[in-house]
């Protein structure tokens, strides 16, 4: 009886005490702590011990899937974060909801070493409140055993010869926004004739499409399922680490890039030290280590000469500045989004 | 006729295995294979379950599922024991709607009590975190203990607990002595159970995670934005794995109930 009791009462403090700890440790004492949602394997680990140390600072990594998925998060209000990493796009949508702090730039001092390109992005022209921090161009990849002749424009997915090979991103906007510039108009245009002629221009591609499926372009590509796609720069460099035939080209008439950000979500507690870790992430020496680590394309100016000859010498991952100021953002089109998502499930649903 | 009969059912009863466990055994598989994509198979390694245990971010995600799943299935199988004990002693009024409702959360699309608990949640300005995640965890995993622990008090019958009590035991001793090391198995079950479904658990701990409480499926899902590496099949197979012994041992402790529960009879 009595042991019983004892064993009943042992239990119940132990659930307590662990659910103590588990409560108070986002609440330890002297020690700061920055809570970041963000993609996963985003970052270097080392980077992140290293900041940890330097600024006394505990740092807890979340991870989304989607940016949508970040968005209901951040807007049921509750969530806690100091530092999210929207895209481009989202970065646009969460400004006009009121969603982002701006960032305080006297503690971002290495702000200014990224390139210029990313100084002013079309969805937040001045920096206010996002800075680039990884980045990509959807660019042409294509199996040199397959695919003969160099690639240098999108005309040539449209090449008979790749019959039921050619692979495109699952993607109403950054395949109709391929169509528009391969017609020589804006990827974002609410310009209805010029979308109707792109349309009808990308309806011809479809029977050389093997699939549009985003998720396991690499997969396709490397098993040499698909010989030639629209792939995004940072994916097609992952693809020919696989498989070396595969290369990469951004062709003549311009081609899209993309951005994930950093940007501090409104209300967040700890404001300061999301700002010294973006600092820290832009000092040249750290973001040769972070981005030699995660692969991406590093959008810090100052650190290029830093890099290592193999970091360097990769064309996919080491972007011409050229090819960097002739890409095109993909920008909010308003109502005209409707007319995209109609051509993109006529021309997906008629195949 | 007959053989050819019993063929071709045990023929379909294979391949209706095969349906079921075909894609698990390829992601199993996968985890093994040298290359990094699933695509070909170029040789055999463990290196992914190694990188797995260098990686401080899985290492992490792994504590959360562990801590969160322990303090929720513990909270769980007390609440659900005693919430079956008053169910089956006390006939209180409208007691089969209050069963029904008690039972309704398992037949509740979870996409439904995710998005509930969420505005909840954040009307009452509960922030995000472990405790959110432990609070759903308790809610979902409840009503099956409750129901492993009805059918192991159903089969006892009323018959000791009164014996006990014509002999002179209070309540609580009747409730020490006999009604609880008899259903201890049951409870066993309940609670085995409770943690698998909390380790399992994605729907609902998508909507109600915060900062510092990211579970192991949400990590996979998260990884998986990165395209299918073999370090998310490795991780995967990990969390069958362990599944699939936790509802074995679960399992064992259901049987050796009924086992006990004829011997006694």
């Amino acid at each position: 009886m009595k042991r019983f009791k004892s064993l009943m009462i042992g239990a119940l403090t132990a659930v307590l005490a662990v659910t103590a700890v588990g409560c108070s440790s986002s609440s330890e004492q002297e020690q700061q702590v920055l809570n970041i949602y963000s993609w996963a394997d985003n970052f270097d680990q080392d980077v992140i011990k290293d900041f940890e140390q330097k600024f006394n600072v505990k740092v807890n990594y979340d991870v989304y899937g989607s940016n949508e998925e970040m968005l209901a998060k951040v807007q049921a209000g509750a969530s806690g974060y100091d530092l999210i990493q929207p895209s481009d796009y989202m970065v646009g949508t969460m400004i006009q909801l009121g969603l982002l702090e701006e960032l305080n730039k006297a503690n971002i001092p290495n702000m200014g070493n990224i390139v210029s390109t990313f100084k002013t992005p079309p969805y937040d022209k001045e920096n206010k409140y996002s800075l680039v921090y990884t980045w990509g161009i959807t660019g042409i990849a294509y199996n040199k055993k397959y695919v003969k002749e160099t690639p240098t424009s999108w005309n040539d997915l449209w090449n008979e010869a790749y019959k039921g090979r050619v692979i495109m991103l699952n993607d109403p906007r950054e395949v109709m926004g391929m169509a528009l510039i391969k017609n020589g108009f804006s990827n974002s245009t609410t310009n209805t004739k010029e979308l109707e002629k792109s349309f009808a221009d990308l309806k011809k591609v479809v029977p050389n499409v093997v699939a549009f499926d985003t998720d396991n372009i690499k997969q396709k590509m490397i098993a040499e399922e698909a010989w030639i796609g629209t792939v995004w720069s940072g994916d097609a460099a992952f693809i020919h680490a696989q498989n070396p035939d595969v290369e990469y080209v951004i062709p003549k008439e311009g081609a899209t890039i993309w951005a994930d950000t950093l940007a501090i979500p409104k209300g967040a507690k700890n404001k300061e030290m999301a700002e010294k870790f973006i600092n820290y992430l832009m000092d040249p020496e750290v973001s040769v280590k972070n981005y030699e680590s995660i692969g991406y394309s590093n959008p810090n100016e100052k650190a290029y000469p830093l890099h290592s000859e193999e970091y360097r010498s990769n064309k996919m991952v080491f972007l011409d500045t050229a090819d960097i100021a002739r890409a095109e953002w993909l920008v909010d089109v308003g109502e005209t989004l409707q007319q995209y998502d109609r051509y993109w499930t006529e021309m997906k649903s008629g195949r | 006729m007959k053989t050819l009969r019993r063929n071709a059912l045990s023929g379909y009863s294979w391949l209706m295995l095969v349906f079921l466990y075909l894609p698990i055994l390829i992601l199993v598989l996968y985890s093994f294979n040298d290359s990094r994509i699933n695509a070909t198979w170029t040789g055999f390694t463990w290196k992914w379950y190694v990188s797995l245990f260098e990686n401080r971010q899985v290492m992490q995600a792994l504590m959360n599922s562990m801590t969160i799943g322990v303090i929720s299935s513990v909270i769980a199988t007390v609440l659900g024991t005693a919430a079956a004990l008053a169910v089956k002693h006390y006939s209180i009024r409208w007691s089969n709607i209050f069963n029904g409702l008690m039972y309704l959360p398992i037949v509740i699309p979870e996409i439904m009590m995710g998005l509930a608990m969420l505005v909840l949640f954040s009307q009452v300005q509960m922030e995000l975190g472990k405790v959110t995640l432990i609070l759903a965890h308790v809610t979902f995993s409840m009503p099956y203990v409750m129901v492993i622990i009805s059918g192991r008090l159903a089969d006892m019958g009323k018959e000791l607990e009164e014996a006990s009590q014509d002999l002179g035991a209070t309540p609580w001793e009747t409730l020490r002595y006999v009604t609880l090391p008899l259903i201890m198995p049951g409870i066993i079950a309940g609670f085995l159970m409770a943690f698998t479904l909390s380790l399992d658990d994605f729907i609902i701990s998508f909507f109600v995670a915060g900062p510092n409480s990211t579970t192991l499926p949400l990590y996979i899902y998260g990884l998986v934005k990165r395209g299918v590496s073999p370090e998310v099949n490795a991780l995967s197979t990990l969390l069958i794995v362990s599944t699939v012994l936790l509802v074995v041992v679960a399992e064992i402790f259901r049987r050796k109930d009924s086992k006990n529960n004829q011997s006694i009879f």
